[in-house]
């Protein structure tokens, strides 16, 4: 990560923040701290907070990058508000949030894994599996309730944009039992449209394949069948609703294969 | 480990030599690679470092008309004129005297790309190999992007974004195969430079895309930028939207509906934005949007190289962003080839075929050569790395 960046962000916490970098993604930095941005210190003792930013982009023109920023933090701190209050869903907790400058400070989940896997996100926690036993029941299990977390988030017609296994964090329920957090809501929207639910379904589906691959139809499997269950719980209505969804997935999923590719 | 040298060169030379034939859209291209044989080949995951020498790499274009796009027959038809010519030109210029014995393999591309155009240079690789006895590979013309780029670029193992006329992708190798970690979910981006470029009916040659490229560059107002729909989906990114908007507001400016706010001034009806305004936007929109999908592929397998292939990867402004990511990001590195390579040869189906030969996998059962217009870059078995 490049000096600016971190005296950049340092100049805008001010020197009563101290914070520490711990991941660059694709488009955000994220830091922790252990600083509340507004409640006193005494409570916020001994608690960890993320605070993630969204750098400028020097390669896009100055006016797209404004307004992606503001939009995506916006919508971001938006969706995880709402999303907060759905009974069963799981997401971070929003606790602060700039949007023109691009920040947002929400709570810290997860932990690392144990024998140097990692940070435990869904892709850690896989591979960790991977060369001993990809079908363990644990892993079943936490999938199925990631495809429920999926199913929950759409059925209360809302997307997320951007479903991979590093956007799905895992929070140690007890010795062998794992809640799985959805999290990076920075292309997510609100929609009542199948055209989106399908097309997330999809970017899922191609995510855990070319990740995963040896285990990927295995996989896709528990997750569907978490995801669908949502929908089935809800009656007739769920069924229908369910059926327009996987009818849509089906061909966005043909749409990918059968375009044309010439050059 | 992987083994390079598992077939030997025919004749016992002590190099291997290889024709390719490209033919899958409007370029007709044939060229000749030599590979020596090298002993660390025989153990080692090497297939980027090849040492390959470019004996011949010739190219003619069916160019069309401004304001016309090429239709498959009439490609066909140039290709099938072209093909013996450029054969026959390209040896002289590698200097093979007899092909029968001097050549190890012939290569043609066996797909993606237009079914007529594939067929023509299929049917020209058939005869010369009959013809000389040579063994044949079919080669996904992607894949040749790749492998092409890596051995000009000496990039080990990068994420590739490979932009043309038909194809946008983000690849990365795993597990064998050249796996498409995101992709246009509609049009390819050099389908939407050549549709708009047929719509302000600039002319096709040398492409349209640099002739948009060109255009942008003579925008004058470049801190004002006409606001386009910027369409990312995860990894995935959608252009006919794009497209169906610019198209819209180039024919209102071309008709003078001054109803358009967006082009002329509401109160004076003053003029606002120009043609090269509208290419400037669409060329950093549609950019910033493969820059940014690019960047989430690389955030996503750790990888810190990229190398851009394809006709659009010759455009300089792509270059340039990208360039810009890699420097925000540890240890970035961006590859890019020149016109030679990137813009469609048969140099990288020579290269690729090569590659696939010395794992032994060519065939002289013409039953196996069959074209495929639908080819996906991920069905292709990578033997030749680990």
């Amino acid at each position: 990560m490049s000096e600016e960046i971190v005296s950049r962000v340092s100049n805008y916490l001010t020197p009563q923040v101290p914070f520490k970098a711990i991941a660059q993604g694709a488009e955000a930095v994220v830091f922790t701290t252990n600083v509340h941005p507004y409640l006193p210190a005494k409570d916020s003792n001994n608690k960890t907070y993320v605070i993630k930013y969204r750098p400028p982009k020097r390669y896009r023109h100055p006016s797209i990058d404004r307004s992606l920023t503001k939009h995506r933090t916006l919508s971001e701190s938006r969706l995880l508000a709402k999303l907060f209050l759905i009974p069963g869903l799981k997401v971070p907790q929003l606790i602060a949030c700039d949007a023109y400058n691009g920040y947002i400070w929400i709570e810290f989940l997860g932990e690392d894994l144990p024998n140097d896997a990692g940070f435990s996100n869904l892709k850690n926690f896989l591979w960790m599996f991977a060369p001993s036993d990809p079908y363990d029941p644990i892993v079943k299990e936490t999938l199925i309730k990631v495809g429920e977390q999926i199913g929950l988030l759409h059925w209360n017609d809302y997307c997320h944009g951007d479903l991979t296994s590093s956007n799905i964090v895992l929070v140690r329920e007890g010795p062998e039992s794992w809640q799985p957090y959805l999290i990076d809501f920075g292309l997510g929207s609100t929609s009542n449209m199948v055209e989106d639910k399908g097309v997330d379904l999809y970017v899922l589906e191609r995510a855990i394949v070319s990740t995963h691959s040896l285990f990927a139809d295995t996989y896709k499997e528990w997750l569907m069948h978490g995801f669908c269950q949502v929908y089935k719980n809800n009656g007739a209505e769920g069924e229908k609703k369910l059926k327009e969804v996987l009818n849509r997935f089906q061909e966005v999923r043909m749409r990918g294969r059968k375009r044309s590719m010439i050059g | 480990m992987v083994n390079l040298n598992t077939v030997l060169p025919r004749n016992g030379r002590n190099y291997y030599l290889a024709l390719g034939l490209e033919g899958s859209a409007n370029k007709l291209g044939v060229g000749i690679v030599k590979h020596p044989v090298l002993p660390e080949h025989e153990d080692g995951d090497l297939s980027f470092k090849c040492e390959s020498e470019i004996m011949a790499n010739i190219r003619d274009t069916y160019v069309t008309p401004p304001g016309e796009g090429f239709l498959p027959r009439d490609t066909a038809r140039h290709h099938r004129n072209w093909c013996v010519r450029l054969i026959k030109r390209a040896l002289q210029e590698a200097g093979v005297k007899d092909p029968s014995r001097d050549l190890d393999v012939i290569c043609f591309t066996r797909g993606p790309g237009m079914g007529a155009p594939l067929h023509s240079v299929a049917i020209a690789a058939r005869t010369i190999s009959l013809l000389w006895g040579i063994p044949l590979v079919g080669v996904n013309h992607c894949v040749g992007h790749i492998e092409m780029g890596r051995e000009i670029t000496g990039a080990a193992n990068p994420v590739v974004l490979y932009v043309s006329g038909g194809n946008t992708q983000v690849i990365a190798y795993s597990e064998k195969r050249y796996r498409i970690f995101g992709e246009t979910l509609d049009i390819a981006i050099g389908n939407c430079l050549d549709r708009f470029a047929r719509t302000l009916r600039i002319p096709n040659s040398p492409s349209p895309g640099y002739n948009i490229e060109q255009l942008a560059k003579k925008c004058s107002d470049k801190e004002r930028l006409v606001e386009l729909p910027y369409t990312v989906k995860g990894m995935d990114l959608s252009m006919s939207g794009i497209l169906a908007y610019i198209e819209t507001l180039a024919k209102d400016l071309f008709r003078g509906n001054k109803k358009n706010k967006i082009l002329f001034d509401p109160k004076t009806g003053e003029q606002k934005v120009t043609v090269d305004d509208l290419c400037f936007a669409l060329q950093e929109n549609m950019f910033a949007m493969l820059v940014e999908i690019t960047e989430r592929a690389m955030a996503h397998v750790n990888s810190n190289q990229v190398l851009v292939v394809g006709g659009v990867g010759c455009n300089e402004r792509l270059q340039e962003m990208m360039g810009q990511m890699c420097g925000d990001r540890a240890l970035g590195q961006v590859h890019a080839t020149d016109e030679r390579f990137c813009i469609d040869n048969g140099v990288m189906i020579a290269q690729a075929g090569l590659l696939e030969y010395r794992m032994g996998q060519a065939t002289t059962d013409l039953n196996e050569t069959v074209v495929t217009q639908k080819f996906r870059t991920d069905e292709v078995y990578v033997g030749w790395r680990e």
